[in-house]
């Protein structure tokens, strides 16, 4: 139902009441709207997902979207993953970065995105969080791990 | 063309006709005698727990049943509830804070209270690693504790407003699938990073005129006066107004009448009310008490003067173009969403603000050594000019100070959820149904997970990992569910105290204050501060 639901918003444009499509781009960490800058659309970025199984999921994202615009857009199966739709008040979007991809990446954690990382499980000092980071050329072939996480609290 | 909210019509009745009929149509007045009613929402089970536990105990034979959780025990008939009547009762609700201190020294680190009449059992947790994996183990529509107040409220008393649209009733007392599309549409222009930022100036200028009202109000001593916090509330009003309703509502200067001071006086009295209605015998339920009325009153006059706002705010944007929340909210989900969002931002953005804001200044008004250190990284990165978006974020010392008066004095003391399924918490199987209460006030001051706990130490937030649990000190709670307005609630204090600090030293002369909830966490007395210009 979830996946579901932010799949309708990630796809489904913002228009205004004269027609006109909306840019709320001062909104860096809005999920959706990345994926409606045209122009954008040939720059295919490759991203790889080791999952604490073992298991690597790859899948294509663009220049400009975010790491959770990845695994929503691809309906990538990790459980859990962006429940906050990138607000930034959940971490479940938590991913380990290699040290030179972390290194590369144009923005630092804002403060924000710091506290919310406190709060994340298994938290390293190359963690980020996914739906804060915006993928650019440079970033092609990124690997990111995914950290064991959600407990359920029934086990 | 703009949506106008007065198109749409809704019938806001203002006097309560309803309050006459007798009481046996009120749909929830069978349930007072029931001292274990079966959990409000719909779809859940009653909680005959036989079948289930089986199951469970075949799974995990190490795990104790819901029986076997410590805690004051129900008498017979009257439950727990008789507890919070005052003289008899020994809880008081002034002094939850205190009655939370000692049944965690009593009965430990998670103790049951059932048998409140009216309302599901509940269950005071103050381990964080538990806190951890309840908060980790959420589903897509985690249930806050619901307000069977304020349910009622929206749900029955005024359902032709809030019912009138498909998930059009807000997030406060909203729950499952329609709590979760209405906060979606929200969540995404209130929160992410970038949000609250492009009110920094705006909300400066606001700052500004608390200041000066500061040098009106200061008596020949420069000592503010008894209602002190009154003038604070104004200042949160006024800066909401102006996230909320992209308008300047004038609070500064109003007067007793005004629609800004019955703003204030009805969100103060729903506050103060909710508390009383849903601890105490809710004899609401059965007929309108004179307690019930008031709180029915406070709201529609919340209600009515945020429309009018709205109405407002949506007429003359048409001519502005500047981006505001407001805007982007009405165009990305219409109007009344904008207005309902508006309304349950009034209800709980302000009182919480404001004392948060007057504990913080209560603190640092007896710590000269800290507010000197906020005067220099303050004044530093502001160099004389106008405070701008992006400042606040190089005020890491500032941050922390906020975030260790909310350890030591949460405003909201504890924070909950209601589980959706069966769950193992401290080694107890609770029930699907109970209210799981989060202790923050006794975790946050708790050695365990603070070192020397009861100092004031800021500094403890600057260096990485030298407080102990992440999640023993959550004042806006967590995850999906997570306070809406916390952006905005940090980049008013942030930006009010900077302010503040820039312009005065504050001093305290008084006997010391203790706290009290009332119904915020927050100083017990008269906040008589002396500023003095810098
Ligand atoms: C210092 C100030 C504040 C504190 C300490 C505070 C604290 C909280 C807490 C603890 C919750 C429950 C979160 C959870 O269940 O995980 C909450 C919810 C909420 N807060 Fe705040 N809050 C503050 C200011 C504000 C402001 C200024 C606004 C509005 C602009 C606001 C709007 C809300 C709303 C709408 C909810 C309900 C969210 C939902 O159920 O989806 N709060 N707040
Ligand atoms: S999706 Fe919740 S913090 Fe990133």
């Amino acid at each position: 139902m979830f996946r579901h639901l932010l799949r309708t918003i990630a796809t489904s444009k913002v228009v205004s009441t004269n027609g006109k499509l909306l840019s709320l781009g001062n909104y860096r960490s809005i999920v959706p709207l990345s994926t409606t800058r045209p122009h954008l659309q040939e720059d295919k970025i490759k991203v790889t997902f080791v999952m604490p199984d073992g298991r690597s999921l790859e899948a294509d994202g663009k220049v400009g979207d975010t790491l959770l615009d990845v695994v929503v857009n691809n309906d990538l199966d990790i459980d859990g993953y962006g429940a906050c739709e990138g607000t930034v008040t959940c971490s479940t979007c938590h991913v380990v970065l290699k040290q030179e991809d972390y290194d590369k990446l144009p923005d630092d954690a804002c403060d924000e995105e710091r506290d919310m990382l406190d709060l994340a499980y298994g938290l390293t000092d190359t963690s980020r969080l996914g739906c804060q980071i915006t993928l650019t050329k440079d970033l092609d072939g990124l690997v990111v791990k995914v950290p064991a996480g959600t407990y359920d609290a029934r086990s | 063309m703009r949506h106008r909210v007065s198109v749409v019509k809704w019938p806001i009745r203002l006097n309560v006709k309803h309050f006459n009929t007798s009481s046996a149509d009120k749909p929830d007045g069978s349930e007072i005698g029931l001292p274990r009613t079966q959990c409000p929402i719909q779809n859940h089970r009653a909680r005959s727990t036989h079948a289930v536990s089986t199951v469970f105990e075949a799974i995990n034979p190490s795990v104790r049943s819901w029986e076997e959780v410590p805690g004051p025990k129900p008498l017979p008939l009257l439950g727990n509830t008789w507890r919070f009547i005052p003289y008899i009762g020994g809880y008081s609700v002034e002094h939850v804070d205190k009655v939370c201190m000692s049944l965690r020294q009593q009965y430990g680190k998670c103790v049951k209270i059932a048998g409140l009449l009216g309302r599901p059992d509940m269950l005071f947790v103050f381990d964080a690693g538990e806190v951890e994996r309840v908060f980790r183990s959420e589903d897509a529509a985690p249930h806050r504790p619901p307000m069977p107040s304020l349910n009622y409220y929206k749900h029955t008393l005024r359902k032709d407003f809030f019912g009138a649209e498909k998930d059009c009733a807000g997030v406060i007392a909203v729950h499952g699938d329609s709590w979760a599309a209405f906060r979606t549409k929200v969540s995404r222009v209130a929160l992410s990073t970038g949000a609250a930022a492009q009110y920094t100036e705006q909300v400066a200028d606001v700052a500004d005129s608390f200041i000066q009202r500061i040098r009106e109000i200061r008596d020949e001593n420069s000592e503010t006066p008894d209602d002190f916090l009154n003038e604070i509330h104004k200042w949160s009003l006024e800066s909401l107004g102006l996230i909320a309703l992209d308008t300047r509502l004038g609070c500064f200067s109003s007067s007793e009448g005004s629609d800004s001071q019955r703003l204030i006086d009805a969100v103060h009295t729903f506050f103060l009310c909710v508390g009383e209605l849903e601890l105490r015998t809710p004899w609401w339920r059965i007929y309108p008490t004179a307690m019930f009325r008031r709180y029915v009153a406070a709201l529609d006059t919340i209600l009515s003067v945020t429309l009018k706002h709205v109405e407002r705010a949506l007429e003359s944007s048409e001519k502005v173009s500047n981006k505001s929340l407001l805007q982007d909210l009405v165009t990305a989900a219409g109007s009344r969403v904008a207005a309902v969002a508006a309304l349950d931002m009034f209800l709980v953005g302000i009182d919480t603000t404001s004392n948060a804001v007057a504990s913080t200044l209560y603190q640092l008004s007896s710590r000269p050594e800290v507010q000197e250190s906020l005067y220099e990284e303050i004044s530093s990165v502001v160099q004389g000019r106008q405070l701008r978006a992006g400042d606040i974020n190089q005020m890491p010392y500032l941050k922390a100070c906020v975030k260790e008066v909310l350890r030591l004095y949460p405003v909201v003391i504890g924070n909950g959820r209601q589980l959706t399924k069966d769950t193992v918490i401290c080694g107890y199987k609770i029930p699907q149904g109970t209210q799981v209460i989060f202790q923050h006030y006794v975790m946050g001051n708790s050695d365990e997970y603070f070192a020397d706990a009861q100092e004031f130490r800021p500094e403890r937030w600057l260096q990485k990992s030298s407080y102990k649990h992440p999640f023993a000190s959550l004042p806006f709670g967590f995850g999906r569910r997570m306070c809406l307005g916390r952006r905005f609630a940090e980049l008013e204090m942030h930006v009010m105290i900077s302010k503040i600090i820039l312009n005065y030293k504050m001093e305290y002369h008084h006997k010391p204050l203790d706290y009290h909830i009332h119904p915020m966490y927050t100083p017990d007395g008269p906040l008589r501060i002396k500023f003095i210009e810098r």
